[in-house]
């Protein structure tokens, strides 16, 4: 049900993606469907997937339910696990994620934000340079898309930093800004370019070390520097080097259960150019949350990696529980799958696995069909769409999102707290709250 | 919370009510502290042990994106340090930047009840919300960065009559406390490119502004709007060989308006820059006992393990170039940068011995306990653990000169701490500068002080001779009227309120902002301000007051 005043036009958010655009318009009316403005493909099909959530509010293995007899159920499941899962966080809201994690202390669960475990590993060996979106667009003179595609994956993205076509020609008394793509073949990104260069998959990690090794006047001998596009690196560094303000754009890297040294190199590469020049790196998460579940994950839990709470306390480790990994390797009894759009990333034999276990699912997509026999599953109603919420933005930016229609059904947090409360009762707690 | 409570028999130190030492009982109701209670009143036998007002730590950097960056940074940290789940708590890690459950216990633990914030980017006040929803037991406040705002630097260049207006408004905006100023223009250059300001009088490049006019305009608005708390200052030049000159031209710039100077430790070193700093904190103390209405805290380095985590981005990347090991640098547009590097303080390092030194000289020098305030500026000087550590210092002159043998003597000769520096804090003073003090400047009239109508929070130590076993493990602590600790265990409580202050403001300077924000931010103005509830609330709105001043 929408709203029911004459053609109300409001400020909505996408979560479509990391984008986290906070400009849509949206329109609603009693006779006509919603209409909504500025967004990308991405945006449309994130709304029209959401705003009519079917099918039943709690089920049990395809039969409809009681809310309160799934949330009974969903507790059970968690109560009696000895490692259950909980994982998805990436695309529901923050608050539903503060209570995620709070529900994986309660269970001595293993809670898996989504990253990158390369990407990871780099953060914590290096440190990062980063910046938000709007000092990227105003400062940032040479932009360095490195094996990312935003024109596919976050459509308004290079608009919004002022780095598509039209957003670059100077004003005349400045330069015009730069835009270079590296990558394996051209990409619609690269055709948006001032320049390409092409580095196959293969050796990726050496162009990164051969830019380092151009950046500290290091000699490049052998092999390495026969193979590497090597004109257009050097190129590419004087061009970094001559600018004061320089980003790298680029997407989370690697497999996720892959420690690859590419993020690595990226990482120190970037650090050796900010002596310098004032340089900031942005990974382009593509889940429109990831960033506001690596903060709950380390905030409560201290840890940027996923999270075991099996201990009694929080406990990390790098590339082994990542949900894909565990889901494979068979080391969880039972998952909590926080949104299902989750599950598209899983690969067969994780899924295989994860059917066979004690499972709730989330979901407030349109989808009437219940992922598997045996699931509790509570088709909820999205935040940013029934329901107000924050999430970060690609660059960390906490973002409202609104609710565009009365809520008739309940959100993730509301669902994810009522079997927090059955796990562990309020009342006991130091300073504890349900909020959110 | 509606429990009579009756605190018997302890040793009274409540500065803010000329109670030094005295025994007498404290009484509870209803959260507050009352003249009396029903004869049947719970009691607590607070024979031979020492009562407080909770504890009051007015500077400390416990959460928001910058401190969660600086979590995930020290994972080394955490696995050595964790705090089980327990039926009364949920689990979480320690370290000098703890997970946000573990901020919150530990503060209490250690008798600490308000702790403030030092530094939120207002874009992200939802962060630092989220994160202060979930440190429990204490109440809370951030300071909001305003010194290196782009649409507060184009109002102070066309139109500085407004920025009062725009101050309100971006307090009301994000539910912070109060104004905060880091390296003024100096991030905005570093983020340009990898520049720097070092004086009050430099322009910030093509911006039409300087440090000194941003300093100058903000104090006055602080002013003008009458907030509890004066304009707090973390100067240009921090770190830097010589910049107490930079200090003392801040000072001076502030021309007889009230202020409050950030950790002024690391803002009082003599020599010239590129060599070896040394001390001017006679100059400062002499300077803070001539000026009522300035104060500081005094920003204590402690010996061990640190995260440096500040704004001030420039100086982090300067650490950097000392430590060669990680480092965060964050960049967030049209307000602020951040800075973070895990660091440590060793005894033998000169500038590290000269540091800690400088920070007992503040401390033993300074005529006025209740404008010089305990602080290490957690985690950057040191974890808020080691107060209990700095207060023996303090308190204890055989135990601070044992100490001063172990450390780097060419730095100790640079200082006047040889010289025969003999004084000893008492309890009165050490409660003043942990709580009266922190309580009066922040201008919290119900915090600080166990005078009838303030806030029962009360922390009850064991006396012993050895102060940091004292002040590290509080007997109880009463937040609120409850109990939440007894007998270094958590006993339960509730969530602290945010205290936040909501000036006025004229409504027409939305419009000026407008534009601002077209070209400033990559986010709608209509969704900066803070709007959710479950973010804001529960809250107490410190009034704003007409005289200008701090209570009392």
């Amino acid at each position: 049900m929408l709203s029911s005043e004459p053609d109300t036009a409001r400020l909505g958010t996408c979560a479509g993606c990391a984008c986290a655009c906070d400009d849509i318009e949206i329109r609603t009316s009693e006779s006509a469907a919603p209409r909504w403005a500025r967004t990308c493909a991405l945006g449309d099909a994130w709304f029209a997937e959401r705003l009519a959530p079917q099918g039943p509010v709690a089920s049990i293995g395809g039969r409809e339910v009681e809310l309160e007899q799934a949330v009974s159920a969903a507790t059970a499941i968690l109560g009696e696990a000895r490692l259950p899962l909980v994982f998805g966080l990436g695309h529901v809201s923050c608050e539903a994620q503060r209570c995620a994690v709070k529900i994986a202390d309660a269970a001595g669960a293993l809670i898996d934000p989504g990253s990158s475990p390369a990407s990871t590993l780099a953060f914590m060996d290096h440190g990062s340079s980063t910046a938000t979106l709007g000092d990227i667009r105003d400062r940032a003179k040479v932009v360095v898309v490195w094996r990312a595609d935003p024109v596919a994956t976050h459509p308004r993205l290079l608009a919004r930093l002022g780095l598509d076509r039209a957003g670059r020609i100077g004003t005349g008394a400045e330069a015009p800004r730069r835009l270079i793509v590296v990558d394996t073949r051209r990409t619609a990104t690269a055709e948006e370019a001032d320049a390409f260069i092409a580095v196959p998959d293969h050796l990726n990690f050496e162009a990164l070390w051969t830019l380092r090794a151009l950046a500290r006047g290091a000699a490049l001998t052998g092999a390495v520097a026969a193979e590497v596009p090597l004109a257009q690196l050097r190129e590419l560094l004087a061009e970094l080097q001559r600018c004061a303000n320089a980003a790298f754009l680029h997407a989370p890297t690697g497999a996720p259960d892959r420690l690859d040294a590419d993020a690595l190199a990226l990482s120190a590469l970037v650090r050796d150019l900010c002596r310098a020049t004032h340089v900031v790196a942005l990974s382009l998460r593509g889940r429109a949350n990831a960033a506001g579940a690596e903060d709950a994950v380390a905030a409560h839990g201290g840890y940027p990696t996923p999270v075991s709470f099996a201990l009694g306390h929080p406990t990390a480790s790098l590339g082994e529980h990542h949900a894909a990994r565990v889901l494979s390797d068979g080391g969880v009894d039972a998952a909590l799958v926080v949104a299902g759009e989750e599950l598209a990333h899983l690969p067969p034999d994780a899924i295989a696995r994860l059917q066979t276990l004690p499972a709730i699912v989330l979901d407030g997509r349109n989808t009437t069909s219940a992922p598997w026999p045996g699931a509790v599953r509570f088709g909820t109603a999205s935040t940013g769409i029934q329901h107000p919420g924050v999430i970060h933005r690609l660059d960390g930016v906490p973002v409202p999102l609104r609710a565009l229609a009365v809520a008739v059904r309940p959100s993730d947090a509301e669902v994810l707290g009522a079997v927090l409360a059955g796990l562990r009762p309020a009342a006991a707690d130091a300073g504890d709250t349900r909020d959110g | 919370m509606g429990d009579e409570m009756r605190i018997v028999g302890g040793r009274v130190f409540d500065p803010a009510n000329d109670v030094d030492g005295v025994v007498r009982d404290v009484c509870v109701r209803d959260g507050r502290i009352v003249a009396d209670v029903a004869p049947g009143a719970r009691t607590i036998n607070a024979a031979g042990m020492v009562v407080m007002p909770g504890g009051v730590d007015m500077h400390a950097h416990i959460a928001g994106p910058k401190v969660n960056a600086a979590r995930k940074l020290t994972a080394d940290e955490h696995r050595g340090d964790v705090l089980p789940r327990t039926p009364m708590t949920w689990s979480g890690v320690g370290g000098t930047v703890p997970s946000t459950w573990a901020t919150g216990y530990r503060y209490a633990l250690l008798g600490y009840t308000t702790v403030v914030d030092a530094a939120t980017p207002p874009l992200a006040a939802r962060h630092t919300l989220a994160e202060l929803r979930d440190t429990p037991l204490i109440d809370a406040a951030f300071l909001v960065l305003m010194g290196n705002n782009l649409p507060l630097y184009e109002l102070i260049r066309t139109d500085r009559a407004r920025v009062r207006d725009a101050v309100a408004w971006w307090l009301q905006a994000t539910g912070g406390f109060g104004v905060k100023l880091v390296n003024p223009g100096g991030v905005e250059m570093w983020k340009h490119g990898n520049r720097n300001i070092t004086a009050l009088d430099e322009e910030v490049a093509g911006l039409g502004v300087t440090p000194r006019s941003v300093i100058e305009t903000l104090a006055g608005a602080v002013d003008a709007l009458a907030l509890p708390h004066p304009v707090h200052v973390h100067c240009n030049n921090l770190g830097v060989a010589g910049n107490w000159r930079t200090t003392m031209d801040t000072l001076e710039a502030l021309d007889g308006r009230r202020a409050h100077l950030a950790h002024l430790q690391f803002h009082t070193y003599g020599g010239t820059p590129g060599e070896r700093p040394r001390s001017r904190a006679p100059e400062l103390c002499e300077h803070l006992n001539a000026h009522p209405e300035h104060s500081a805290d005094v920003g204590q380095v402690m010996f061990g393990p640190a995260t440096t985590m500040t704004a001030d981005a420039p100086v982090s990347a300067v650490l950097r170039e000392i430590t060669h090991g990680r480092w965060i640098n964050a960049d967030v547009e049209a307000e602020t940068g951040c800075g973070i590097v895990p660091f440590a303080y060793r005894e033998k390092n000169y500038v590290h011995a000269l540091q800690w030194a400088i920070g007992l000289e503040l401390f033993l020098l300074t005529k006025d306990p209740w404008r010089l305030v305990l602080s290490t500026d957690h985690p950057n000087g040191g974890s808020f653990l080691s107060y209990p550590r700095l207060i023996r210092l303090l308190m204890d002159r055989d135990f601070r000169n044992e100490q001063i043998k172990l450390v780097n003597r060419q730095a100790i000769r640079r200082t006047v701490l040889l010289d025969d520096l003999e004084r000893e804090y008492t309890l009165n003073e050490i409660a003043i500068v942990t709580r009266a003090a922190p309580a009066r400047l922040l201008g919290l009239r119900d915090k600080g002080h166990l005078g009838v109508g303030a806030d029962a929070d009360v922390t009850i130590y064991s006396e012993c001779s050895d102060r940091e076993e004292m002040f590290a493990t509080p007997r109880y602590v009463l937040k609120a009227g409850e109990v939440v600790v007894e007998a270094g265990e958590l006993r339960g409580g509730h969530m602290g309120r945010l205290l936040r202050v909501e000036p006025d403001f004229d409504p027409d300077v939305v419009r000026s902002l407008e534009p601002m924000f077209e070209r400033h931010y990559s986010v709608e103005l209509a969704n900066y301000p803070v709007s959710e509830p479950w973010l804001l609330e529960p809250s107490h709105t410190v009034p704003v007051g007409s005289d200008g001043g701090p209570a009392q």
